[in-house]
């Protein structure tokens, strides 16, 4: 076989006619380096420098974006109000509008960031690849559907609608409208199957493709969406209304170049993505140049326990800050944890929106303003052919990554720095604690969905106040736990517990994280149901505390089986001992036919019957400084909230009191916090000794341990035998044993033994 | 005809006496010590304009209506009982989570997103005030675990010891089986007997809001248990008052749902917002009686600007699950939309963009603008407004408020003209046109996400500062026609004077009119008019006992229809009174197919995902007589307009340089007088811009047109 000598040693005219074949033959578009790995905004074009020359009025553009926001609020309601997912009635979408180029230049006001950056990727690869490609074109009155995260997206639950708004036949811009849906024909219901082992058991693989023509559905690729899915209803429903709010939106880019011009409109998309960068760049330099290190684990792959480590080193020098994600876990090939480096950096922006620079607008020249540095081939940075359907669980962290570093940058700044826009806090609670459910309704008909709870985190500690308890949740403001009752006239579930602050699931603190709830939930009226959850942090708490703060608890998820609750309510006096209580349920153990079990939090898809309960609690916030500094008296209204136990006020806060009246002794308190730190000063040691103590070489032998180890060019995957150590710059992806086969080799093993 | 109509506000208590023919307006400062006195002031005021005594006044009206924000007031400064809420086991904390989005209610959308900051109200109910009850209802109505009547009376023992002064009795699904919580009523009154407990009142949820929500619906029944002393002190103190003064009639109380009861029909949280909603009543009255088409009414005060819709035709907008101070709540209200821009909202430099944002942080009464001379430091509209020229500094407010333009000038040049290397007017300018665009653009995502376009409505403006900015809302909205109405300054008060007498009444249900996977119609005709029939007796009664004769109740029904499993429910207002045959499934959705597509856009419609009803609402009422204003269109004459007061330099918005204004006092301008602008008209209570480019034309009843002559 003759062989083409190496591109090295060819000629620049022999490079180009190659580049010039390959373009003309490519088998595949799949998804584009160029594109996913450039997170900047995209250089001026002819048309925007002109556009701005011609209105560099600022207090014109800020009337044109005055309309513009007006438009992107409308098509949000709409969406909210017409959507049929669970995601759109209870907060989880967004419409917004990008430049030519596709930048994203603005969001719909209360709309979910991530979506909203993420959907960039898709516009430039249509834009790249389908405008001049002769079989599609883009064109008046097109709009194209995507769902892969490959292509651009946090996971393949999330559909865009993405329409070009032409003006005399030029592209002027972009809009957008995204909706987290939730079924999407993957191997498990509901959109985000934890046990996806390749992208192939994802479901639906949109690449960006064009579905509306003439502002008009294609019915028979409607249909082929609908067949692939379990839902074919909400296929169609949430379709159009996807297509009706993009439509709304240009009707109103329409006017708004009627009323003010297309180069008013050009220059104003430009120049908000340029002026925000610019703003990002001053904040930066404010803060002190030097390196602020945070390390987090994963401690499941949601299959088997596991630590994968999200390492970040955030650098500051100038107005430059770079986020270090070197060191990171390498991506687990055949396990639904990954993501994408394109949607990492967006789930960092969600960060830095969220909890540092609220007050900054929601568009891309905020993420513009940052570096990022990563391996290839990591958990936050897989290759395209691992499965990303629960990449939720490294992404959140780099929401956590932005609430615990800025902190420590920002401490020392004086208050009227623009950097310090809002209070410092701890991390919010940050899994996706919810119950993923599928099967047929009570009203037969066949879904997949989630739960609303995802939208109630406990929030981390305020340096000035306590954390609140479950409230939006980390990757969105105003985002809604809705109402059980409706939830319950449409799904075969009924909530024993539907929200209750448990006691002492706290991150303790001098101000303490908000609680998060428990849930507990059955299925009744249903000949076919199951749940599912992508929750981690069974073992490793997931929600730092900040400044002496203590974590948030680590929480498993419980189960009844075999037994049917709603049978066992009706023998008399069983209602009267039935504890609301997870902790209390599980060690009372009061349905005596059933089988009590408790678990790692994350579960794959798994059938219930009738009257089972499953048992899930969304975590706390993380803690605020020391313990020891907590005002007694709100140790007090803690106690009289059930929020803690006495045993918590007397061993963690060291308050002395009488458990009868909750009268605080004060002088006993400063005697007994006085003791501790005495306590503490006896415990404490120097820090060499503690590293000579504590550090070691490796990770245990027999802990799957997957990550760097101290020197963050040297990456560690696995336990045991199986252990590999690799070079930082050459991760190859690692494949996990099946979790049933090691099972059963284990028990082929004892047989083995037992049979002598 | 002769009534009473009473706006009782925070600050002004404001009265509207139609007394024959004649029509009187009067304002009183609000006594909130005793209602009953500024009420009589305002009164006894009006009864000197007509020549006749309170006493013979209260004894010729027909009626006196309230409209009132006693409620409002209430709730802001936490006036209230101690509440013991009950509630189902395993949903102790669903109210004090507020579904995870309570922290945002109320707050501007900078609020909500600095969500750091997050801070839920302090709650009504604290949490050691929340006991649990085992018992459980499912979707249907099915009695999944039985009342623990021995639990339940612990637990209101336990509330009743910690001091609870009312009750709040909040069971899941008993909207659609309330057993239970009817079971506690009796409980509570066969183990509190008046005699013993004194009057501790026990509310319960199925009876407060009849919708499907568990903690809206919760929060809607704590809201009215703590509401329920202030509003019934308030308010029966002044039916006493009445009384005294031989009023023997009953006293109607304006509800948020648009309509008015009797004091003894009416649920506290009914008030709540009524002076608002009063005031798009108003709007709706004037606008069918001088077919003015659509509508939007508009109320700029110091802090906020009110947005109301009314449309031709009837169609009616709710808020199902408004917002009422800091809390959603479950009870259908006219659609009010609040934007945080007012004379008092405060403009500052924005570094990013390098232009100027107001609001929506305002400076209110107390500093108030910094010309106000009170200690204010920062710029706001009402700066920008008298360095522009618009108002006069000696007779701001009636004379109330001197203005100082020496700090207004101050302020703006130290933290806007310096940094925007913008001279002073420019400033001001840019204050001015800002805000209009702010108010504009509210307005129109108002109207647009219900479908309409503003360019196909009149803007009916009123408040404080709504005529002098008017203008410049309009001409960002593509409106050409503005209508400051009659009885501008007490318009709420006239908005109660001419409401029916009307109960709303609602059921959740979950009515399938055509299953897309059975491909069936709806036929089950027998339950959903048992469901009609039960909520036209219901408001039947509440009319009867208020002695209206039964043949004059009219209903209305009105249906929340949604395709598929949206959230969406719009409501479809049907002439229809009940379900005979197929045919009749099919109008229905056929009529909400047009509503969904006016509002969503054609094509938008879904009914291959099945076509469902939400919520079955009967409005029971009984129509009154009511003011005609139909005769106050403009250029029914014409008449020669008087000499203007006086005149300033203005300076406008678009145009260079100072322009000679002439000033006019509105008591002056008689019907038939145009004046093209610019000019500037003063009243008592506000200021008239008329600006370059429209013109003012004086109307019947005083209204005030505004017509865009250069476009």
């Amino acid at each position: 076989m003759n062989v083409m000598p190496g591109i090295a040693t060819l000629s620049v005219g022999e490079r180009k006619l190659l580049q010039d074949f390959v373009d003309e033959h490519q088998l595949f578009y799949g998804p584009d380096p160029a594109i996913m790995r450039n997170h900047k905004l995209e250089p001026r074009t002819a048309a925007e420098d002109a556009a701005m020359k011609k209105h560099d009025d600022p207090h014109l553009l800020n009337q044109v974006r005055g309309r513009v926001i007006s438009a992107l609020s409308e098509s949000f309601r709409m969406v909210e109000q017409m959507g049929a997912a669970p995601g759109a009635k209870w907060g989880d979408l967004v419409t917004a509008i990008f430049s030519a180029s596709g930048d994203l230049s603005e969001i719909s006001p209360a709309g979910i960031v991530t979506f909203a950056g993420v959907c960039q990727y898709p516009i430039k690869f249509v834009n790249k690849y389908w405008t001049h490609d002769p079989t599609v074109g883009v064109r008046h009155g097109d709009g194209f559907i995507h769902n892969d995260s490959r292509y651009g997206g946090i996971h393949n639950t999330d559909q865009s609608m993405m329409m070009p708004v032409f003006h005399e036949g030029e592209l002027v811009c972009w809009v957008s409208s995204t909706i987290h849906e939730g079924e999407n024909g993957a191997i498990e219901p509901g959109g985000m199957p934890a046990k996806a082992e390749s992208r192939f058991d994802e479901g639906l693989k949109m690449s960006p493709f064009r579905i509306v023509e003439d502002f008009q559905v294609k019915r028979d690729i409607l249909t082929f969406l609908q067949n692939s899915v379990r839902d074919p209803k909400l296929q169609f429903e949430d379709l159009k209304v996807k297509l009706h709010a993009c439509l709304r939106l240009m009707d109103r880019v329409r006017a708004v170049i009627a009323e003010f011009g297309k180069d008013a409109l050009v220059a104003y998309l430009r120049r908000n993505l340029e002026d925000t960068e610019a703003e990002v760049h001053r904040r930066i330099a404010e803060l002190p140049d030097g390196t602020v290190r945070f390390n987090t684990w994963i401690d499941s792959t949601l299959r088997e326990p596991a630590l994968l480590k999200v390492a970040c080193a955030a650098r500051v020098k100038g107005d430059r800050m770079t986020m270090d994600f070197r060191g990171t876990s390498p991506q687990l090939s055949n396990r639904s944890v990954n993501a994408v480096m394109g949607s990492t950096k967006v789930c960092f922006l969600t960060g830095v929106l969220q909890n540092i620079w609220p007050d900054l607008p929601h568009n891309q020249g905020v993420l513009a303003a940052f570096d990022f540095e990563s391996d290839a081939n990591s958990l936050l940075d897989a290759n395209n052919d691992a499965p990303c359907a629960m990449s939720l669980l490294p992404m959140f962290r780099t929401i956590t990554v932005a609430t615990v570093s800025f902190p420590k940058f920002i401490y020392g700044l004086p208050d009227g720095a623009k950097a310090r826009a809002t209070v410092t806090l701890a991390a919010q609670y940050n899994q996706p604690a919810t119950f993923v459910y599928g099967g047929l309704t009570q009203h037969m008909e066949v879904t997949g969905n989630f739960c609303a709870d995802i939208n109630g985190n406990g929030q981390g500690a305020r340096e000035n106040r306590d954390g609140e308890h479950g409230v939006s949740p980390l990757f969105g403001f105003m985002c809604d736990t809705g109402e059980y009752e409706l939830a319950e006239e449409e799904l075969p579930m009924v909530r024993l517990i539907a929200q209750h602050l448990a006691t002492d699931r706290v991150g303790w603190g001098k101000y303490r994280g908000g609680l998060g709830y428990e849930q507990m939930v059955t299925a009744r009226g249903t000949s076919m149901w199951g749940f599912m959850t992508g929750q981690s942090g069974s073992w490793f708490c997931s929600a730092p505390g900040l400044f002496g703060g203590y974590s948030c608890p680590a929480y498993p998820i419980a189960k009844v089986k075999d037994a049917n609750v709603f049978d066992w309510f009706k023998e008399k006096g069983n209602a009267a001992r039935f504890p609301y209580d997870i902790v209390e349920l599980m060690n009372e153990r009061p349905i005596e036919s059933g089988r009590y079990v408790t678990a790692d939090a994350g579960m794959t898809f798994e059938m219930v019957q009738e009257g089972e309960i499953y048992m899930i609690c969304q975590g706390a916030g993380g803690g605020y400084g020391d313990v020891l500094e907590r005002d007694p008296a709100a140790v007090m209204k803690d106690l009289s909230e059930d929020l803690i136990s006495h045993e918590s006020a007397r061993d963690i806060y060291h308050v002395v009191y009488d458990r009868r009246t909750l009268i605080v002794d004060a002088a006993g308190t400063r005697a007994a916090r006085d003791a501790e730190r005495a306590a503490r000063k006896a415990r404490g040691k120097p820090y060499a000794d503690f590293v000579r103590d504590w550090v070691t070489e490796a990770p245990a032998e027999d802990l799957p341990y997957f990550g760097s180890w101290g020197d963050t060019g040297r990456i560690i995957a696995g336990s045991g035998k199986t252990r590999q150590v690799m070079d930082a710059g050459a991760i190859q992806p690692v494949f996990m044993p099946d979790p049933r086969e090691l099972r059963i080799a284990a028990l082929e093993a004892r047989v083995a033994e037992l049979e002598g | 005809m002769k009534r009473v109509s009473v706006d009782i506000g925070g600050t002004f208590t404001d009265c509207f006496v139609i007394w024959g023919d004649r029509y009187v307006q009067s304002k009183a400062l609000t006594t909130k010590h005793n209602l009953a006195l500024g009420f009589n002031e305002a009164l006894d005021y009006a009864c000197r304009e007509v020549g006749t005594s309170r006493e013979q006044m209260l004894a010729e009206v027909d009626s006196v209506r309230y409209a009132t924000t006693l409620g409002t007031n209430a709730l802001i400064e936490r006036r209230g009982p101690r509440i013991g809420l009950i509630t189902t086991a395993g949903f102790k904390s669903t109210v004090p989570l507020a579904r995870g989005r309570g922290y945002g209610e109320g707050l501007s959308m900078e609020e909500q997103q600095d969500i750091p900051n997050a801070r839920r109200p302090e709650p009504i109910v604290p949490i050691e005030m929340i006991r649990i009850v085992r018992e459980r209802i499912d979707y249907k109505g099915e009695v999944l675990i039985e009342l623990d009547e021995d639990d339940l009376r612990r637990q209101i023992r336990d509330l009743v010891d910690a001091g609870a002064e009312a009750l709040v009795v909040a069971f899941t699904n008993s909207v659609v089986n309330p057993v239970h919580e009817l079971r506690v009523q009796d409980i509570f009154v066969e183990d509190y007997p008046e005699h013993m407990l004194g009057a501790v009142p026990l509310l319960l949820s199925h009876q407060v809001a009849g919708r499907k929500g568990e903690y809206v619906r919760s929060m809607s029944t704590i809201m009215d248990a703590f509401l329920h002393k202030v509003m019934y002190f308030g308010l029966s103190s002044l039916e006493r008052n009445l009384r005294a003064s031989g009023y023997v009639k009953p006293m109607l109380v304006v509800h948020n749902s648009g309509g008015m009861a009797q004091l003894n029909s009416t649920d506290a949280l009914q008030t709540v917002h009524s002076g608002p909603v009063s005031g798009i009543a108003a709007a709706e009255h004037l606008a069918k009686c001088a077919k003015l088409g659509n509508v939007v009414a508009t109320d700029m005060g110091g802090t906020s600007y009110d947005i109301g819709l009314v449309v031709d035709g009837g169609v009616k907008f709710y808020d199902f699950q408004p917002t009422i101070e800091r809390w959603l709540v479950s009870v259908p209200m006219v659609h009010l939309a609040t934007l945080g821009s007012g004379g008092g909202s405060i403009a500052q430099h924005n570094r990013m963009y390098n232009t100027v944002q107001c609001g929506p942080t305002s400076a209110g009464s107390d500093p108030g603008p910094a010309c106000y001379d009170r200690g204010g430091m920062k710029p706001t509209v009402t700066d920008a407004d008298l360095l522009l020229g618009y108002l006069d500094p000696a007779n701001y407010a009636n004379g109330y408020i001197k203005l100082n333009p020496r700090r207004a000038r101050q302020v703006i040049e130290d933290q806007l003209c310096d940094p925007m290397d913008l001279d002073l007017i420019e400033a001001a300018k840019l204050i001015k046109r800002t805000v209009d665009l702010d108010m504009a653009n509210g307005v129109a995502t108002e109207l647009r996400t219900f479908g309409y376009e503003p360019s196909e409505f009149t803007l009916l403006t009123y408040g404080g500062n709504g005529p002098l900015h008017a203008c410049g809302i309009a001409r960002g909205l593509g409106i050409g026609r503005i209508l400051a109405p009659p009885f501008a300054s007490v318009f709420s008060a006239c908005g109660a004077g001419n409401l029916s007498q009307l109960h709303i009444h609602e059921m959740s249900t979950f009515t399938v009119l055509f299953d897309s996977m059975t491909k069936q119609l709806f036929t089950d005709f027998a339950k959903f008019n048992a469901m009609v029939e039960e909520l036209e007796r219901r408001g039947r009664e509440d009319l009867l006992r208020q002695g209206m004769p039964v043949e004059k109740i009219g209903y209305r029904l009105e249906l929340d229809m949604r395709y598929g499993n949206q959230r969406v429910q719009t409501t479809v207002v049907t002439d229809m009174t009940r379900l005979e045959t197929l045919a009749d499934v099919v109008k229905l959705i056929n009529q909400f197919h047009t509503s969904y597509g006016d509002r969503f856009g054609e094509g938008s419609q879904a009914a291959e995902a099945g076509v469902r009803i939400n919520t079955i609402r009967v409005c029971s009422f009984v129509e009154l007589d009511a003011v005609d204003f139909s005769d106050i269109h403009p250029g029914q004459k014409r008449v020669p307009a008087p000499a203007p007061v006086g005149s300033r330099k203005c300076h406008f918005v678009d145009h260079d340089g100072a322009i000679e204004t002439a000033v006019y006092d509105a008591a002056a301008l008689e019907h038939g007088v145009v004046i093209d602008g610019p000019a500037v008209i003063t009243t008592s209570h506000t200021t008239y811009l008329v600006e370059p480019g429209w013109r003012f034309e004086a109307a019947a009843q005083g209204a005030a047109w505004f017509t865009r002559i250069d476009a």
